[in-house]
């Protein structure tokens, strides 16, 4: 009788399969690790007039919404 | 920098280049997953939470053949192994804060419990057929006796054909119990089964994967 067990290791993964499996884990645990204003600086480094672009976007949105907020909930009060 | 490169060329990241160098061989050479007593996971996993990377890193090298055992034996392509072994090792290393060791469960099992659910919920999303029986393995490593790597690729899809063939509880227990070398109490624990159960089935597959394996082997021909 054959034993399943033993032919159970041609199911190993290959080489290939082991490295891109490590890549995607190794990529997102560097991506997790890796600090917000690290990732900032990354981006300003690689790419400054989108870094600024989004800086601003954001700083308006911000600014925006905190009325936004404040008018809805008043709103809804009255 | 420690360098490494991709199959296809692409520079990696030095910490895709750390997992790279620990990778091992595979095939005939490739030993068990499991090396390691509870103590020292227990030891690595504490380090872990801690934020120790080497800990991480040694408890994902510990861990992912043996989930990719497991979920090779339940998916239908190599393709769903490897994204359930990634997704599946992504979930343990993040919830390593909820781990609570249990004296009759081994943190391989609930490696192994996760990598089941994670299986599972791909069931669900891309109903079965779940396993592609005719597909070839990834390109064989280099180095690999090619006599013996079309012995491996035989015997290989012929397991394919033999687990395709099962109910789906009984691939999962056996996928267990040979993919991830848990016990009976430990493929209870993970599938919420009594062990004398799950011993029973255990016995009643094993005889029926033997017989159809030397059936498919013997049609075609293989060397065992």
């Amino acid at each position: 009788m054959i034993d399943v067990g033993e032919t159970w290791s041609t199911l190993e993964p290959t080489g290939r399969q082991r490295q891109r499996i490590d890549a995607h884990v190794a990529a997102w645990l560097e991506a997790r690790d890796t600090p917000l204003a690290a990732e900032w600086l990354g981006l300003l480094k690689a790419s400054p007039f989108s870094a600024v672009g989004l800086l601003a976007a954001s700083t308006v949105s911000l600014a925006a919404a905190t009325p936004a907020v404040w008018l809805v909930v008043a709103l809804l009060r009255s | 920098m420690i360098a490494a490169a991709a199959p296809d060329g692409v520079a990696l990241s030095p910490l895709v280049a750390f997992f790279a160098v620990f990778t091992r061989p595979q095939g005939d050479d490739a030993e068990p997953a499991g090396g390691l007593d509870e103590d020292a996971i227990a030891r690595l996993v504490d380090q872990a939470r801690a934020g120790d990377a080497s800990a991480r890193q040694a408890l994902y090298l510990q861990h992912v053949d043996r989930v990719f055992r497991v979920v090779r034996g339940m998916l239908r392509s190599d393709a769903d192994a490897e994204d359930v072994t990634q997704d599946a090792m992504l979930t343990v290393l993040a919830s390593l804060d909820r781990y609570r060791p249990r004296p009759d469960a081994r943190f391989a099992a609930w490696v192994i419990a996760i990598a089941l659910n994670t299986a599972r919920r791909r069931f669900r999303r891309r109903r079965p057929e779940l396993t592609a029986t005719g597909e070839l393995p990834d390109v064989p490593d280099a180095g690999i006796d090619p006599v013996a790597a079309l012995d491996r690729a035989r015997q290989r899809r012929a397991l394919l054909v033999a687990l395709a063939e099962l109910p789906e509880r009984e691939r999962e227990i056996v996928s267990l119990r040979y993919g991830a070398e848990l016990n009976a109490s430990d493929i209870g624990a993970a599938m919420g089964v009594e062990p004398a159960t799950i011993r029973k089935i255990l016995e009643r597959t094993r005889s029926r994967l033997g017989a159809r394996l030397e059936d498919l082997l013997g049609r075609e021909g293989g060397t065992r």
